[in-house]
């Protein structure tokens, strides 16, 4: 199973998807205890003397079951995702790339002038290419 | 003999993202403004009217193009030379009517709909681009001839292409006198 999920600056989300779709309670859990990882890495970014943004966070934590791996945008939207930890053949920059597209679709998102920033993500564009990409990590 | 170099063309081109994104920001503007779609339609198309009867000096300063002699002729102008000049695009014109008075440009791609997937459930009537509707008929107008443009059909309304239909109304008056 795997699951994809954006958040907002305040933390409230956006956007959730899982497959399959009865994990859904769980990896609202994930995330929501993943988010103190989140804020500790972007402290820790801060006070760091990095020249580049780093946005990706990498793996937040493991478990057993599952890896959580995060992504931090400048305007401080999270993108949490999380694997199977069998699903062993999953490199980082594949982890990398599904971010960046996240990342690009989210800001095609932005840029329609009927959807207002904090709103809850209803798009099938988005829809298709989440779907697509979590296809891929079977 | 002149010493002043001709009026060069000077090609300050701006971001065609700030562009798309500040047609997005007028329309999302105007449906917060008026509750009803036709509101904001008949506003936009005002807008439009406003910038095609200041629009026209400027395409025919920067087209140096030819009198056009027949609807058909000017149909194809709008449509390859025009289009072109200010939105990149080039669509497709066909005569509509026996007449030859209708036209229809179809459109295959349109650039100030990059970011709108669909129009919001409660804008369904909603002709987003209908500026464009507006700078034809203003731009017409300034060249005397009268001609009614609407959106006949529209990808994000649902319809398969998104298709502008012009229709002039009155016949062009007899030339007698060409101009060089």
């Amino acid at each position: 199973s795997r699951q994809c999920g954006l958040l907002s600056p305040q933390n409230y989300p956006l956007y959730i998807r899982s497959v399959p779709t009865e994990n859904e309670l769980k990896f609202h859990y994930t995330v929501h205890t993943s988010l103190d990882v989140v804020d500790e890495k972007i402290s820790a970014m801060g006070k760091a003397l990095v020249d580049q943004r780093e946005l990706y966070l990498g793996l937040l934590y493991p478990t057993e079951d599952y890896k959580v791996y995060g992504y931090v945008t400048n305007s401080k939207v999270k993108f949490v995702m999380v694997v199977d930890s069998s699903n062993t053949a999953l490199r980082d920059n594949e982890i990398r790339s599904m971010f960046r597209k996240l990342h690009n679709s989210y800001t095609d998102i932005m840029c329609n002038p009927f959807y207002n920033p904090g709103d809850r993500i209803h798009s099938r564009a988005f829809d298709n290419m989440v779907n697509s990409m979590m296809m891929q990590v079977c | 003999m002149s010493h002043s170099p001709g009026r060069k063309q000077e090609n300050h081109k701006i971001s065609r993202e700030l562009f798309v994104l500040t047609y997005g920001a007028l329309v999302a503007q105007l449906c917060k403004d008026y509750e009803k779609d036709e509101d904001v339609n008949t506003c936009l198309d005002r807008m439009g009217y406003s910038i095609g009867i200041r629009l026209i000096d400027d395409f025919l300063a920067h087209s140096a193009v030819k009198k056009c002699r027949s609807y058909s002729e000017t149909a194809d102008m709008i449509a390859q030379i025009a289009f072109k000049m200010y939105l990149g695009v080039t669509p497709s014109v066909s005569c509509r009517s026996a007449a030859g008075n209708e036209f229809s440009l179809i459109l295959d791609k349109n650039p100030l709909v990059e970011f709108v997937e669909e129009l919001p459930a409660e804008r369904a009537s909603l002709c987003y681009c209908n500026l464009l509707c507006g700078v034809i008929r203003g731009a017409l107008e300034m060249v005397h001839l009268a001609a009614e443009v609407t959106f006949l059909q529209d990808r994000l309304k649902g319809d398969a292409v998104t298709e502008i239909g012009i229709t002039f109304l009155r016949k062009p008056e007899d030339r007698k006198h060409k101009r060089n």
